[in-house]
């Protein structure tokens, strides 16, 4: 007989999902929250909504197996997923195994990253994307499992097991989930996807490997100039991997601060222009051990100033959240990038 | 009750099997990678000077790829392939 490891479908008595739970944690299958039962019937259900997308997924990394779209749906049935979310769960996974993604890197890695899952287009509405107030947080359904989802096929395809393959130091929250939509109606520029080539019918999914959001609080400043100021400020951090990784990051503007910057005259390029500029680190707030490291590995300073992205487009612009007056910078692994995928419907 | 293996895949396609051939470790070139992390080049350094009492060193080179984060670049593994019959590769974390 074949070890369960082997088995493409399992055989087991029938037991109640408390039972499942302390069987599936046995198994190394869990991240911690309970796990909905992977039957032979949700399975289906789940694996229906994406009949028609036959494109192959290549070996995931670290593990390299090719994952069948049934083992990707167990994943999304024991994340709380509905059927209808997996469309846009199996979208970020492709996303992941894109190789600019380095998703070998980001999951071996001693740092914090997560995968980043931002959804824009019109599922947003027809699922219930949270895109609003609390948008990074809890309280919808969509949001917490799809991101969730993801995780758990990196745990279980991809074989990120904490402590084993996944080596981060310290973790992070966002690795049980984070998956977000883009505010579209109060973005007053470009929706993202657009500006990244989709069209504004087309629903896609964006990933990044990235630290938890870092709030920018400011609600004093009443100008453009003045937000920009405290957003290079709270990017400015001698702390994060892209001082000398030099990847990309996110700035998630609230809609509040968006309208100010907007009113102000200012572009997605002249916003990215500035904020490359202004939030370079200063070599004095970096240590001289770091700054050997950093010079030995090809990280150079320009004159006394390290920029924290190569080019100002590296610095990826939106907008989500509610009212009042915060954004966001998500500092990403370093050696990423941003991945788009068109959620096949 | 029948559940889906959530962990199932096929494995990849396995590569073309090389034939390994011995590695003389007391005679033979050897390179001494580092991930780029801090320290890796220390450790190097005093593996080199160990193997140094038993061995030659003239043929014990150092090598780096420019990022931990990233994997070896195609060109490091084939100066690696190409050049050495033995590697030992530093994670210094």
């Amino acid at each position: 007989m074949k070890d369960i490891a082997e088995q493409e479908v399992i055989d087991l008595p029938d037991m109640d999902v408390e039972a499942f739970n302390e069987f599936a944690t046995q198994q190394g299958w869990s991240d911690g929250m309970p796990l909905y039962i992977p039957t032979e019937d949700k399975v289906a259900k789940f694996v229906a909504t994406v009949r028609g997308d036959n494109r192959p997924y290549p070996p995931v990394p670290p593990r390299l197996v090719v994952p069948t779209i049934q083992a990707l749906a167990a994943n999304a049935v024991m994340a709380g997923c509905k059927p209808e979310y997996f469309p846009v769960a199996t979208a970020a996974m492709r996303g992941v195994l894109d190789p600019a993604y380095n998703l070998h890197g980001t999951l071996a890695t001693t740092h914090s990253c997560a995968p980043m899952v931002m959804v824009s287009g019109p599922v947003r509405k027809e699922l219930n994307i949270n895109c609003g107030s609390n948008c990074f947080g809890q309280g919808w359904q969509a949001n917490a499992t799809i991101g969730r989802a993801l995780g758990l096929m990196l745990l279980n395809v991809a074989g990120a097991k904490p402590g084993e393959m996944d080596r981060s130091t310290q973790g992070n929250p966002a690795k049980f989930t984070f998956c977000f939509g883009e505010n579209e109606e109060d973005n007053p520029w470009t929706p993202y996807h657009v500006r990244r080539g989709f069209a504004p019918t087309d629903s896609v999914v964006t990933v990044m490997s990235g630290e938890g959001p870092h709030n920018l609080n400011d609600h004093g400043s009443n100008t453009g100039v003045g937000l920009l100021t405290t957003f290079a400020g709270g990017m400015a951090t001698p702390g994060a991997n892209t001082v000398y990784g030099k990847g990309p990051l996110f700035i998630i503007i609230g809609p509040e601060h968006a309208a100010t910057l907007k009113r102000d005259g200012f572009t997605i390029e002249s916003m990215q222009e500035e904020l490359h500029k202004r939030s370079r680190v200063h070599a004095s707030r970096i240590s001289k051990e770091n700054q050997e490291t950093y010079n030995s590995t090809g990280h150079k300073p320009d004159g006394d100033w390290y920029s924290i992205t190569p080019t100002p487009q590296d610095i990826h612009i939106t907008v989500a959240g509610g009212p009042g007056k915060h954004s966001a910078f998500i500092p990403s692994f370093g050696g990423t990038t941003v991945a788009c995928v068109r959620i096949a419907r | 009750m029948r559940i889906y293996n959530p962990t199932f895949g096929v494995s990849a396609a396995a590569g073309a099997k090389v034939a390994l051939k011995p590695v003389n470790w007391k005679t033979d070139a050897i390179a001494l990678v580092s991930n780029s992390k801090p320290n890796a080049r220390e450790l190097l350094d005093g593996i080199r000077s160990k193997l140094g009492a038993s061995r030659q060193v003239d043929n014990i080179k150092f090598l780096a790829k420019n990022s931990a984060s990233q994997p070896a670049p195609k060109d490091l593994l084939e100066e690696v392939a190409a050049n050495y019959r033995g590697a030992l590769l530093a994670i210094a974390d």
